[in-house]
């Protein structure tokens, strides 16, 4: 369009041409985008300070400051003992380094620029970091595939889309925030090697790809998405010279540089999730190499020797595979990923994944809680896409319909989901509004010039009226996501606030006072037992070994914990002193009303401690009670009124008065009075207890001196 | 050689007379086919059909008022990623609508359809964008009475 008017405007306003102008309103708008995106995930920071949040995050800055201190050779091969006693934790090994080594390589820069910044804050501020180069990205990637305004219409959504914000606002340092950047880069590349078919672009692709196996276990979607498309567009007849020479390229380089990742390690050639990829690369050669000997042969000879080899082949490849499934040598698809296909196989057999409230299936509400305007606008730009296909929208099509899937199956994909929400919205509204702003202007021309012009009906009100109800709704759009942002997603869950009877704010900083206290009061090697949602945050600012954390890789020492939480004093002190635990923690919310205390996560413990061997004396019915309710007062089942975890959370509750007009020993979260008051602690003794009671931390009695 | 190689199954098997045709209702199917199947997923997986299947949520909640009357409650309220069947599916059926007004819309350029056609499918496709979006904040607002409101 710009090239049509410079050939009777070359000068427009501001005394430039009019290709200067447009580069420069692209370049405005793609840095107000990154800004806003950067700007709008500072809220958490500045309402309380610039704190790492959640769980999962401490553990990767504890990781990033042992790889920027001791080196990466160091970091490479560390053994870590202090996590899952006695067992310990390989980290080299088990870790996706990308975010490490990206922040370690952004902190070693800007020192050496002399910038001196602390690696807390560079893990802190990294996440809005990479989501103002992700905005930059989809504006290339949604160019590639429609247009420079589809582009900028993206950009400018996934600057602020919800679903993108939640897992990398400012404090949440985790995979995602750089995964979803690295995903759309390879993307991109993928996009351009498909038109272009230089090796040049294949092997940035490839590049691309290494950098997202580094960065997320999600690069599993990737490496099935990529030959999907593949599979496609040979079904669909478009396989050309151009995609041969990106897939082959991709997947060869790709999968050794992949390798290179040790927690990856020979996976891609042993476990089916990479099979289908494996399958492509060699329905590609052959696909191409029949294109090459058809063009070769006549007609009759080619059909013979074709339908040999297909029909030789196919029977070859099918028997070779299940052959190698069957002697095992390609492990079958594995618990997190086969819950993707069958959802209700984690609900049936795997406890630890289905506890998991970000696995749980997804509601309409999240949806629209999430994405708002684009849930409208995604059938609307796969509609666009589908009008014209090509190679590029046969790709986000079939990025699209896939990632709807697996959001639906479980809330954390909703993430996956949002870019290629935002990049089909913005094909959407970008085409219409291009349709529509032609027609705003009235072309007065003579009239009825063409005879179909009578059939048009108030064409210049009606676009000025399309165009005035695109802008509500992108205005509700920006207004809706600032309010999520605020309200929903800004929160650092280590520190929390609520507003007193006044109005003013409190705030609750026991959980870091708890860390300190056991930093400064407890030995060196001091071994704490808590339920494995806290073990990072103890290892990272207490300093202390854990017996069992969110990494969650053993079940069965998951399991021993659990058995202890569960059962009564007795039996807890012998696998206590079997684990050699010192010091026992857990999180209490019943005086100031948090809901997220180990009480309420109780079932769980028995479900997981009674799903070994060594727990079948722990079954869930025991501790409800015989109307098959879950209670805490007097009507509680026995088992669960002197079992450890509730001994410990309620020591010494009974004589407090937390409400106003209820006895002593009401708890805010459960809304009852407990049942078992007054009672004594026989084999710990109360070592912490925070300033709202929201961590207790007991002590481990050692044996009596004197045999009984 | 190879010839003998070939025949060698046959002087133990012998060729049915049969002629197989790939049936003519096979085909590629075009482009719309495949984006109104697309359509009919999107409805339902936005719907929470996943969520229904393992959660198994009641169709209605319901609640007691004060005579001791039970009544049927709409809305799962305060929680964010919970809902009842028919909620789910009355909201995904707003969201395939408010894609369908605009879908409507980018039908009327064409400069072939009759004035009386023109008219109703843009008077058509604006009430399905208005009225989805609409009623979406309606339910949003039902479900979170905070909604956007600090």
């Amino acid at each position: 369009m710009s090239t049509s008017i410079l050939s009777y405007r070359t000068r427009g306003w501001l005394r430039m041409s009019v290709e200067k102008q447009d580069t420069l309103l692209k370049m405005a708008v793609l840095s107000l985008a990154a800004i806003l995106s950067f700007s709008c995930r500072l809220f958490s920071v500045l309402r309380f300070e610039s704190v790492i949040h959640e769980f999962d995050p401490y553990f990767n800055y504890r990781t990033t400051k042992f790889l920027a201190e001791e080196g990466f050779y160091s970091f490479h091969n560390w053994f870590d003992d202090r996590a899952w006693y006695p067992l310990g934790r390989i980290i080299g090994g088990t870790i996706y380094p990308g975010l490490m080594v990206t922040s370690a390589s952004i902190y070693h820069i800007l020192n050496w620029l002399h910038i001196t910044i602390d690696v807390r804050n560079v893990c802190v501020f990294l996440a809005p970091f990479f989501s103002s180069l992700t905005t930059i990205v989809t504006y290339h990637l949604a160019k590639e595939l429609k247009s420079p305004g589809a582009g900028l219409v993206a950009a400018v959504m996934i600057a602020i889309v919800p679903g993108y914000i939640s897992r990398s606002v400012a404090g949440s340092y985790d995979n995602e925030g750089i995964a979803i950047f690295c995903m759309l880069l390879t993307y991109y590349m993928w996009i351009k090697a498909v038109k272009t078919g230089t090796l040049f672009w294949s092997t940035m692709a490839a590049l691309a790809y290494f950098y997202m196996v580094s960065s997320w276990g999600g690069y599993v979607f990737l490496i099935n998405i990529i030959p999907l498309h593949v599979l496609i567009l040979m079904i669909t007849g478009r396989f050309s010279h151009r995609v041969y020479v990106a897939y082959s390229t991709l997947y060869v380089i790709g999968t050794i540089l992949s390798m290179q990742i040790s927690f990856v390690g020979f996976q891609p050639v042993s476990t089916s999730e990479h099979m289908g990829a494996f399958g492509v690369f060699g329905l590609c050669q052959i696909h191409a190499f029949v294109d090459y000997v058809r063009s070769r042969l006549n007609k009759a000879q080619f059909e013979v020797l074709f339908r040999a080899v297909i029909s030789t082949v196919a029977a070859t490849g099918v028997l070779v595979l299940v052959m190698l499934t069957a002697m095992g040598k390609i492990a079958p698809w594995t618990g997190r990923f086969y819950s993707l296909l069958d959802p209700s196989y984690a609900k049936n057999n795997i406890p630890i994944i289905a506890s998991v409230s970000e696995h749980q299936p997804t509601a309409w509400s999240s949806f629209y809680f999430d994405l708002q305007m684009l849930t409208f606008m995604f059938p609307v730009g796969l509609y666009f896409c589908f009008s014209n296909l090509t190679d590029e929208n046969i790709f986000i099509i079939l990025y699209g319909v896939l990632s709807i899937y697996f959001a639906g199956v479980m809330v954390r994909l909703m993430l996956v989901l949002a870019p290629v929400m935002c990049i089909l919205s913005g094909i959407a509204v970008s085409s219409m509004l291009s349709t529509y702003m032609k027609q705003i202007d009235e072309v007065k021309t003579e009239k009825k010039k063409t005879k179909f012009e009578g059939n048009y009906f108030m064409r210049s009100e009606i676009a000025t009226f399309f165009v005035c109800v695109m802008s509500v709704f992108l205005v509700m759009y920006t207004l809706h996501c600032t309010w999520v942002t605020s309200e929903a997603y800004s929160s650092p869950s280590i520190v929390l606030s609520a507003r007193g009877h006044d109005g003013s704010r409190i705030i609750f900083d026991d959980f870091r006072e708890a860390y300190y206290w056991l930093r400064h009061n407890t030995p060196q090697d001091a071994k704490v037992m808590s339920w494995w949602d806290y073990g990072y945050q103890i290892t990272a600012m207490a300093n202390r070994t854990i017996l069992v954390d969110n990494n969650t890789w053993n079940n069965t020492h998951i399991s021993r914990v659990g058995q202890a939480m569960a059962s009564t004093e007795d039996k807890a002190y012998e696998i206590m002193q079997e684990l050699d635990v010192d010091y026992v923690l857990v999180i209490f919310g019943g005086l100031t009303g948090y809901s997220s205390d180990d009480i309420n996560k109780f079932l769980w413990m028995v479900r997981i401690g009674g799903s070994t061997e060594k727990g079948t004396h722990i079954k869930e019915h025991d501790y409800y009670t015989p109307a098959g309710e879950f209670r805490v007062d007097k009507e509680g089942s026995p088992t669960l009124l002197n079992c450890l975890m509730y001994k410990m959370c309620y020591y010494r509750f009974g004589q407090v008065y937390t409400e106003g007009g209820k006895p002593p020993g009401y708890d805010r979260v459960r809304n009852v009075e407990i049942g078992n008051k007054d009672f004594e602690l026989d084999v710990l003794e109360e070592a912490y207890t925070t300033e709202h009671w929201i961590v207790r931390i007991y002590k481990v009695k050692d044996l009596p001196n004197r045999g009984a | 050689m190879l010839d003998f190689v070939y025949g060698l199954p046959f002087l133990v098997l012998e060729l049915p007379r049969l002629k197989l045709k790939r049936p003519s209702w096979v085909t590629v199917p075009s482009p719309m086919t495949v984006f109104a199947f697309i359509l009919l997923s999107y409805f339902l997986v936005t719907g929470g059909i996943i969520y229904d299947v393992i959660v198994e949520p009641p169709s209605v909640g319901s609640t007691t008022d004060e005579h001791g009357h039970s009544r049927p409650v709409a809305f799962m309220a305060y929680r964010v990623n919970g809902q009842y069947i028919m909620e789910g599916l009355a909201s995904s059926f707003m969201f395939a609508l408010g894609g369908i007004g605009f879908i409507v819309l980018d039908q009327t350029h064409s400069p072939s359809t009759p004035k009386l056609n023109r008219i109703l499918l843009i008077i058509i496709g604006f009430a399905c964008i208005i009225i989805s979006a609409i009623a979406c904040y309606a339910f949003m607002k039902i479900k979170l009475p905070g909604y956007l409101m600090s």
